[in-house]
């Protein structure tokens, strides 16, 4: 589902030259996988995450995602590349003149999908959620966990193949955050695959999944059902 | 309307809305821009109706005697002057024109003015003959060579009347298509930016949609028609100052100037489909320039 290979990404930087973001990586996910990415600020985590979205291109190697190598991808084509993976982000990126209903409508109307499928699947996912009786709220009437929800509905509603989620628990308590792992893990059984970069310990020790541990734009560690530091 | 098309119209017109100043300022400036532009092209079109179809094509008009200053030119007469006129080494050519045709001629040029059509009868003008020189600057050697002849009643220069008031015209509109131009350079500047200014006021919305997915041409459309619809009804206003103001410039003139013909409502009318693929072009492209770089992907 994603395969990078030699990845090596740098960035300049003024007059100290280059810092070296990601140094010759190369890592393979299955579908219906669910990996942790961790590792300190300055890891070279966000870069992993944007070589995925396409918002940046590497300096060597190759990007596959979803069987498309992001190298050779037509700039028109990269929209459509986006809607087969859902992004979650840490500020929720909900439109605020646009009550729960219609932000999570919105992924499917700008895309062009017909009344009918639009009426029929945001109650769905809103469901799936556990927003269903919000559904006419206002985001800013809502919880930061509940705005979350929304996020991952809208991320979620056109049936992506993978999710992308970059610390989606980071605005969040402790107890909410577990709610939202609860609900990527149910997406995630689904059969979507899902990668997610995090700073959040507690998470990533209690669900044991794979771990991915980057630092100085290294892979350090991959561990299946790993935890977040060293565990013995 | 299908979902989607009903999202592109809705946002171009809520962003025209929230930003009335803006909104007034490209439309005024389309504005000025098309009717200078509109204007010019109306120019050209009352110097060709102004041009009656000899000019150009010869350069003396010999006027024959019909019986009011002169009397009647005799057939024997004026073939003798036509087969002189042909034979003359500075004649390249030699054109018949009869009082009928004249007069039809005269109806179809005056088309505009009724008044003035009704004064003239269909024998009031004279037959001639319109000559082509070799030598256009020889007029006032073949003048004197046939002036004096019996049945020639006038013979006019043809190139001395127009030239210096069409020399005058031509400099007018130049200069009316300079500033037109000038003006829409102006006007497309103002569209880019207010486009610019529409699409950075909306970004967390484009944010959003170029993350879902959204293709290009989806997030640049309601733009680019907010820029279309400013540079449309533009046209409109200029197109309305023009149908409004020529007729009543012209009618004014015609009071006074009775001998050329003046463009009316029908040429103001026909200049519409210029006006209007200016306006919607220059707006299209000056809105599609200005969000390329804004929303590269």
């Amino acid at each position: 589902m994603i395969t990078l290979r030699n990845i090596t990404k740098t960035y300049k930087k003024g007059e100290k030259g280059e810092v070296i973001a990601l140094q010759d990586i190369s890592l393979e996910v299955v579908k219906g996988e669910f990996v942790f990415i961790v590792g300190p600020s300055g890891s070279g985590k966000s870069t992993f995450m944007k070589l995925l979205t396409h918002e940046e291109q590497p300096d060597a190697g190759e990007v596959y995602v979803a069987g498309k190598n992001l190298g050779t991808l037509k700039p028109w084509k990269v929209p459509l590349l986006r809607r087969e993976i859902g992004y979650v982000f840490q500020d929720f990126k909900l439109l605020p003149n646009k009550n729960v209903s219609e932000n999570v409508a919105f992924a499917l109307e700008v895309i062009g999908k017909p009344r009918l499928v639009i009426n029929k699947r945001v109650p769905e996912v809103l469901d799936l959620v556990g927003l269903a009786e919000k559904a006419e709220a206002m985001p800013n009437e809502l919880s930061g966990g509940q705005q979350q929800r929304v996020s991952i509905a809208r991320a979620f509603v056109n049936a992506p193949r993978i999710m992308l989620c970059d610390e989606p628990t980071g605005n969040l308590d402790p107890s909410t955050s577990v709610g939202i792992m609860k609900l990527l893990d149910r997406i995630n059984r689904t059969g979507t695959t899902v990668v997610m970069a995090t700073h959040d310990q507690h998470i990533v020790d209690s669900m044991r999944r794979r771990v991915v541990e980057l630092e100085n734009g290294v892979i350090v560690r991959d561990q299946s059902r790993g935890v977040y530091g060293y565990a013995g | 309307m299908p979902a989607r098309w009903r999202y592109i119209l809705q946002e171009a017109v809520v962003g025209l809305r929230r930003n009335l100043l803006m909104t007034a300022a490209v439309i005024l400036s389309v504005a000025v821009s098309l009717t200078l532009l509109g204007a010019s092209l109306l120019l050209r079109d009352q110097v060709q109706l102004a041009t009656d179809e000899w000019s150009g094509k010869i350069e003396v008009s010999i006027f024959l005697c019909d019986g009011r200053q002169c009397p009647d030119i005799s057939s024997e007469q004026q073939a003798g002057l036509e087969e002189a006129l042909r034979g003359d080494p500075l004649v390249a050519d030699v054109f018949y024109e009869s009082k009928a045709d004249a007069y039809e001629r005269f109806k179809e040029r005056f088309k505009n003015q009724e008044e003035l059509l009704a004064t003239v009868t269909p024998d009031a003008l004279p037959a001639s003959f319109r000559v082509k020189l070799e030598d256009p600057e020889q007029f006032a050697v073949v003048a004197s060579r046939f002036d004096a002849w019996p049945g020639v009643e006038e013979i006019i220069d043809q190139r001395e009347v127009l030239q210096e008031v069409f020399r005058v015209i031509d400099l007018v509109q130049l200069g009316a298509i300079v500033i037109a131009v000038i003006q829409l350079i102006a006007a497309s500047v103002l569209i880019a930016n207010t486009i610019r200014v529409a699409a950075f006021a909306r970004r967390d919305q484009v944010a959003i949609m170029k993350l879902v997915g959204a293709s290009n041409w989806y997030i640049r459309l309601p733009f680019v028609l907010e820029g279309v619809l400013g540079g449309l009804v533009g046209a409109v206003v200029a197109w309305s100052l023009l149908l409004i103001g020529v007729p009543w410039v012209t009618s004014r003139l015609a009071e006074r100037i009775s001998f050329t013909p003046f463009i009316g409502l029908q040429e103001a009318v026909f200049v519409a489909p210029w006006l209007f693929l200016t306006g919607v072009l220059i707006a299209a492209i000056s809105s599609v320039i200005s969000l390329r770089r804004f929303l590269d992907v």
